[in-house]
């Protein structure tokens, strides 16, 4: 069994990008969530699929410079947790 | 139930009704607001009311409760000689909580030129001691307590209730205004020394004049001048602390905030002095589009 995520539906979401950080209106529950890179980067690639974190890695590889060496999967795992938590992404198997 | 007097007030977009157990709150406030235009209609967008603690404190050691529309469970009762107070206090404490009509900034406006200068920060920045400043310098005072932003056309609306003059304030003002704009004053209340000042005659008469944002600002009394600038992330974050309406109004209060933050130049200003801060403000003022 594998772990994906599935981001929330692209029309709940007001984006809005400020000099350093990511504003996120999150329409259902009326909060503003603040994102640092690679938060935002990560739910952009995810459109509304459910995917895991290997899936989630090579999608971002394919749109972004990304460090060569990086632990990405475990980076893209902590942070799907945090967004997770935010209610901004749900995590399912298959 | 205690018969109550009341009065009428209308600041800015806002009508109150004020209703108190005592005359002398009440005509401290219509001589103060003499000015104002009277609401248009019975319609009032809130009610505030001042009331004994208990019923037979009204002669006793008299204590003013407020209660209103909205209220605080903690707000002290204030002794009877600074009903005007709670009659302020009361004011902002139903805008704070209970207006929707804009996205509501603690902070002090001025404009200048069709522009507005909105300044934000903590008590004790001096946000409402430079607007008072201003207003007397050429500038029109807009409000010193809530800059009202505007959730359709991002301008700025003024709220020009009674300037709230605190400590030293009071004696800086008195140098630069006439007595007759002056209230009682108010000593060792919970919020210091108090004293309330008219703004201005062109601030009343042009109260329901927005302006466009030109500049924010983020004062900060008692440090060496300087002027920083500042993250649109930081801009955000500060922003949001100084709205009391933010979440309440949902998506538009998103939309309006982001737009001020992305459309009006900011910096922090640090300053010792008035005359410093004006320094700054005219020069920021004079590199303007």
């Amino acid at each position: 069994m594998t772990l994906t995520y599935r981001a929330g539906p692209k029309d709940d979401l007001i984006w809005h990008g400020l000099d350093s950080m990511t504003l996120l209106f999150h329409r259902p529950s009326g909060i503003t969530h603040m994102l640092a890179d690679p938060a935002p980067a990560i739910l952009e690639v995810m459109e509304e699929a459910p995917l895991t974190a290997v899936e989630i890695a090579s999608r971002l590889r394919a749109q972004f410079d990304v460090e060569p060496g990086a632990d990405m999967e475990n980076i893209i795992l902590a942070r799907l947790e945090e967004l997770s938590a935010l209610g901004l992404v749900s995590r399912d198997s298959r | 139930m205690t018969a109550m007097h009341q009065i009428h007030l209308k600041i800015g977009p806002a009508a109150f009704r004020i209703a108190s157990a005592w005359r002398q709150p009440l005509d401290q406030l219509a001589a103060l607001y003499r000015d104002y235009p009277a609401p248009v209609d019975d319609g009032v967008d809130f009610t505030v009311r001042l009331e004994p603690e208990k019923p037979w404190r009204r002669h006793l050691r008299p204590s003013v409760h407020i209660g209103g529309d909205f209220w605080l469970p903690d707000a002290a009762p204030l002794p009877l000689a600074q009903g005007l107070l709670a009659a302020e206090m009361g004011m902002n404490l139903q805008m704070a909580l209970g207006w929707r009509r804009h996205l509501l900034l603690h902070a002090s406006s001025v404009e200048k030129d069709g522009k507005a200068l909105v300044m934000t920060g903590l008590s004790g920045s001096g946000k409402s001691t430079l607007s008072a400043m201003l207003a007397e310098r050429g500038w029109r005072f807009m409000g010193d307590e809530f800059a009202l932003l505007s959730l359709e056309t991002g301008e700025i609306f003024p709220f020009p209730r009674l300037i709230s003059l605190k400590n030293q304030a009071i004696a800086a003002m008195q140098n630069l205004a006439p007595e007759s704009r002056f209230g009682p004053e108010m000593k060792a209340t919970p919020k210091g020394d108090i004293r309330h000042l008219v703004p201005p005659t062109e601030a009343v008469a042009r109260m329901d004049e927005p302006a466009r944002p030109a500049l924010l600002l983020f004062p900060r009394f008692g440090h060496e001048p300087v002027l920083r600038d500042m993250g649109q992330a930081e801009i955000f974050v500060r922003l949001t602390q100084a709205s009391t309406n933010y979440v309440a109004l949902g998506e538009a209060g998103f939309r309006a905030l982001t737009r001020f933050v992305d459309e009006v130049p900011t910096r922090a200003m640090d300053y010792q002095s008035v005359e410093q801060a004006e320094e700054m403000i005219e020069g920021l003022w004079s590199q303007l589009p």
